[in-house]
């Protein structure tokens, strides 16, 4: 009988989830082993409660934070070997995979500002409290100093689209100077590149928009923006939770590197071709 | 005739040699196929097939294609390429806290990293993390694993492999070479960090034909890294409890190097400068600061920043000329948390230096500030694809 690998998630049809999904199920394949997922809060179904049954698993793998972390404490109180996508429970030891975030904030700023000559940032930020938001924020305001730029505007975002929208559109309201959005996601990207254009602002030309993640909808709005490879995150989980059912004890964080992919929203590529 | 055990140690380190002198050169580009080879190294042709078979053999050539015939015309010779997927090679960073590794290809190239905050583990928990990064890496493998490097801040017994004392880390007499080998079955090999600091520079950083160089690391403490011939000099570089000048009565520990130049030295420092310069935006006592505040406060003309970075610059410039006329390296480095006041402190640093100094002993050293992340880990791979492949 084959072995079965746990995924836990919130909804597996959202494309992060579904990559991460992807990209374990190669991995599981090649090593001989099955996956069962339970993906409990779905768009246009109630949620339902977490129903997997861990003990029959060799090990499960929680995408994000869609375990509380009462049931990651009884999975590993069971002796059951975890795996974390992008989250981390400061007080558990149990090992996870994330995105770069410092390099990619990094490079998304250094791209803007050396590339793109801008200097009046305004940055919208994720979830407060969330991992990724808080090290994509850290690595914004160390880069801020260390390109001595003019204090930036700090937008809330908290990872969605319509409360960015509503941040940007605030801003532009107040008749503030800037010059570029760095945004803590794709999502919230291109919702700020939809807003400013929605008030008559020309993106590009006038303001560069960046964002961090990526995916087709990142692509429709011409978003550049830097990139983890989703599917090889899930990949990497998938060999961590293996190598530890077969023996490995493994905590901390695997880090995934990501690369920026430019398009026209930062505008350096429309300077080319003039 | 009985063979010694000296007899097989010669015969082992020669075909270690021959290998390690095949491989650079084709992984430098000096030659493509086994006569270029022969040419070369000057190995006579069938050493050359024996150990070129047996590298192919093992998965770390391949070949492909056929290449120009000589003048002489005849057999167009088959190509010989290196694959540097072959086989993967983890370097691995220890400091106060954390233990981060990276898995790298044998080109240096990063494909995964790993790490485990410390928080104030000690002992056995240390080495504890050093497994669980480890295994980290290992879980996400692509080849087999090579070796092994290993960079610790303390007295360390490269030869050894033995980290003699780690205070930080509560470590003392630990064998770290012999553990790993014990558990990974890989060669393991362990330097100081500061060292392997150096020759990540020396071998990744803009140093384009340079023999030698000379790294000076600033950050809690100071520490010397030193890559000469092209290898690490091992052992060297503690420098942080020298003085500066000779201590005057009841000042015993004023002016120990890392007393001016170790990070509570500077923030003090900075707290007390900040109180001479009124109006100065340094962050004041309470609040966060670290070398990008100074940086930035500096670079809008902030007097106590600028007094500060040229306190520092002065300090620094008393250990390169040093440096500079004990040994003349090809180049200066500068590392640690120091370098995020960027080129303004490498630029006055230099300037003072030359004013030290001799012109012509500092006429043809270029300098660098080596502030790409992971510098440890990255040398920590680069010493180790040196010692197992010759590769670097």
């Amino acid at each position: 009988m084959k072995r079965q690998l746990g995924i836990i998630t919130n909804d597996q049809h959202d494309v992060f989830q579904r990559n991460v999904i992807s990209g374990v199920c190669d991995v599981a394949a090649r090593r001989g082993y099955t996956v069962v997922i339970d993906s409990y809060a779905e768009e246009g179904t109630p949620p339902r409660p977490i129903t997997l049954d861990y003990r029959a698993m060799a090990g499960v793998l929680v995408v994000a934070n869609a375990a509380p972390i009462g049931l990651l404490q009884e999975m590993l109180a069971a002796g059951k070997p975890l795996s974390l996508v992008s989250h981390q429970v400061p007080e558990l030891p149990i090992p996870a995979v994330f995105a770069d975030n410092t390099q990619g904030i990094v490079e998304l700023v250094k791209h803007v500002v050396e590339r793109c000559n801008r200097r009046q940032l305004a940055y919208i930020g994720g979830l407060h409290g969330q991992r990724d938001s808080h090290e994509r924020e850290a690595a914004f305001v160390r880069e801020v100093m260390r390109y001595n730029l003019p204090d930036p505007y700090f937008l809330r975002g908290d990872f969605s689209t319509t409360t960015a929208a509503e941040s940007v559109r605030e801003l532009v309201q107040s008749g503030a100077e800037f010059d570029a959005i760095i945004a803590a996601d794709y999502r919230m990207g291109a919702a700020a590149v939809e807003t400013l254009r929605a008030a008559g602002i020309a993106v590009p030309d006038q303001v560069s928009v960046v964002g961090f993640g990526d995916a087709p909808e990142a692509e429709a709005a011409g978003l550049t923006t830097v990139a983890a490879d989703v599917v090889e995150q899930g990949r990497r989980a998938a060999r961590q939770l293996i190598s530890q059912i077969e023996g490995l004890r493994i905590r901390g964080v695997t880090v995934l590197s990501v690369r920026l992919v430019i398009r026209e929203t930062c505008g350096c590529r429309a300077k080319q071709i003039i | 005739m009985r063979r010694s055990s000296t007899d097989k140690a010669t015969h082992s380190h020669l075909r270690q040699h021959n290998r390690q002198l095949l491989l650079r050169a084709l992984y430098s580009g000096l030659a493509d196929n086994r006569a270029a080879l022969a040419q070369e190294t000057g190995l006579a042709k069938p050493t050359v097939s024996e150990v070129i078979s047996e590298l192919i053999e093992e998965g770390l050539l391949v070949e492909e294609g056929r290449g120009q015939s000589t003048e002489e015309g005849g057999k167009r010779p088959r190509l010989l390429k290196f694959v540097p997927t072959a086989r993967h090679v983890i370097g691995i960073s220890l400091d106060e806290e954390r233990a981060y590794g990276a898995l790298a290809i044998l080109n240096g190239q990063i494909v995964a990293q790993h790490y485990v905050e410390l928080a104030g583990a000690q002992g056995e928990a240390v080495v504890d993390a050093v497994l669980e990064v480890i295994n980290g890496l290992i879980a996400q493998l692509d080849a087999p694993l090579l070796c092994i490097g290993i960079g610790v801040s303390g007295i360390v017994d490269a030869e050894q492999g033995l980290v003699e004392v780690a205070p930080h880390l509560g470590w003392r007499s630990v064998p770290l070479a012999a553990l790993l080998n014990a558990r990974y079955g890989v060669p393991i090999y362990i330097a100081h960090r500061t060292e392997l600091a150096a020759m990540a520079q020396f071998v990744y950083g803009p140093t384009n034909g340079i023999n030698s160089l000379a790294m000076v690391l600033v950050g809690t403490g100071v520490g010397v890294g030193l890559v000469i011939n092209g290898a690490i000099y091992h052992g060297g570089g503690e420098i942080g409890h020298l003085f500066l000048s000779t201590p005057r009565p009841g000042n015993g520990h004023e002016d120990r190097l890392e007393a001016r130049l170790g990070w509570v030295a500077v923030r003090q420092r900075a707290e007390s400068l900040r109180r001479e310069y009124p109006g100065s935006r340094l962050p004041g006592e309470g609040e966060r600061l670290t070398y990008l505040h100074i940086r930035h406060a500096a670079a809008n003309g902030d007097p106590a920043a600028l007094a500060l970075l040229d306190e520092l610059s002065g300090y620094l410039a008393h250990i390169f000329a040093w440096i500079i006329g004990l040994l003349r390296p090809d180049h200066m480095a500068l590392a640690g948390p120091i370098t995020n006041l960027g080129t303004m402190l490498l630029d006055r640093t230099v300037e003072r230096t030359q004013h030290l100094i001799l012109p012509a002993l500092t006429q043809h050293i270029t300098y660098s500030l080596a502030d790409a992340p992971n510098l440890v880990a990255l040398g920590a791979v680069a010493h180790a694809l040196q010692r197992e492949l010759g590769l670097v």
